[in-house]
């Protein structure tokens, strides 16, 4: 199991994904998560044209403070360790993935875009109501015993493959 | 607490995630796609390995430490609908939120439109908060864990589950290896020359090619 690996057993990486845990809960002293960073980027895109974001108290906790910054940080960091991972194993990708002429037949950059975006809206949407997202709620709220993360994530899954099995086999 | 240094820690952590979630292939659209419909379990493994590693982690750090835990409040409107939106727009993404960061870093352009996408569903609900507060964010028991309702330590509950959850991961990694899994080109997809619609009948039983 080396970085030149092209794949590592799951078992492998989910363990080193869970070992995050602890950096989480004893130096920031929270779980681990990510879509909340969402927030915290849209709300200083809409500071520039609206100043009455700061004053929105959803948007204003979001805005500073170390927490809300360590996890636009992690998000970062997630682009970088997969960029080098890539590039350490040379498991370069195409374009889009050939799932999606799979499943509904998009061969192009351009006719995958709308679809790209609408679910990423809907996703991040979705994932800010829940008030989590597949780490938030499923890996961290799961760990924790959390009731509302297990309802969640039973949601999650139930919306994930009814929408799933709607697509074309892949 | 310094915010340099919750950001350098936050960009380490985050390379860590990022190594794990593409030698994992989870990041894949393809595994995303492949696990809910059902054919593949990779998504799966990563998942509940490092639910059980987070509830190992946790039974240590809060059974041995009494290391404050922060778990979300159970709000039933919020979690199932949010829940249910949040899988539609993962199927629809072949992304998580975390993980279409890691598409990004391997190379796949879509990633950007979905990340976009992503952040102007945030706005949106920043917009909304206030609106849907009384209606769907608010109300319902509080923050309730399940060791509360049991009335158990949560270091045992914790345990417990997590030895259960390993059991199914073992059932399942024996009917399902997670090498087939992974694909020939590693992006959670099978070979289509493995699918019996695509195939000659002489070439039938090489499925995991």
């Amino acid at each position: 199991m080396t970085l030149r690996d092209k794949a590592w057993s799951p078992y492998a990486a989910g363990i080193l994904i869970g070992l995050l845990q602890i950096p989480a809960f004893l130096l920031i002293e929270t779980a681990l998560g990510t879509s909340s960073s969402y927030v915290t980027i849209a709300a200083h895109m809409a500071a520039f044209a609206d100043t009455s974001v700061s004053k929105m108290d959803y948007f204003a906790k979001h805005m500073y403070g170390a927490k809300n910054l360590w996890q636009v940080a992690m998000v970062i960091g997630i682009v970088v360790g997969a960029f080098a991972s890539m590039k350490m194993s040379g498991a370069r990708r195409q374009t889009i993935s050939p799932v999606w002429n799979r499943a509904v037949g998009f061969r192009s950059l351009s006719s995958r875009a709308p679809m790209a975006f609408a679910g990423g809206f809907i996703m991040v949407l979705g994932a800010r109501i829940a008030d989590g997202c597949t780490t938030g709620h499923g890996i961290s709220g799961v760990a924790q015993l959390a009731l509302g993360s297990t309802v969640a994530v039973t949601a999650m899954f139930a919306g994930a493959i009814a929408t799933a099995l709607l697509m074309k086999r892949v | 607490m310094n915010i340099l240094f919750a950001v350098i820690l936050g960009l380490a952590m985050g390379a860590v995630f990022g190594i794990a979630l593409e030698k994992s292939r989870v990041f894949e659209p393809g595994t995303i796609v492949s696990q809910m419909q059902l054919r593949t379990f990779l998504m799966l493994k990563v998942f509940l390995t490092a639910v059980v590693t987070g509830l190992v982690v946790l039974a240590v750090l809060n059974g041995a430490w009494g290391v404050k835990m922060f778990p979300k409040a159970l709000v039933w409107q919020a979690d199932i609908v949010g829940g249910m939106l949040l899988g539609v727009g993962i199927s629809i993404a072949g992304a998580c939120p975390g993980t279409v960061f890691a598409q990004i870093g391997a190379g796949y352009r879509d990633a950007w439109f979905t990340v976009t996408g992503g952040i102007l569903g945030a706005m949106t609900f920043g917009y909304l908060e206030p609106a849907l507060r009384p209606i769907m964010l608010s109300g319902g028991p509080g923050k309730l864990t399940l060791d509360q309702v049991a009335h158990i330590p949560f270091w045992a509950f914790a345990l417990a589950v997590a030895a259960a959850l390993a059991g199914v991961l073992a059932v399942v990694e024996r009917f399902k290896p997670w090498r087939e899994e992974a694909g020939p080109d590693f992006d959670g997809l099978a070979a289509l020359a493995s699918r019996p619609e695509h195939s000659t009948p002489a070439s039938l039983s090489s499925a995991s090619a």
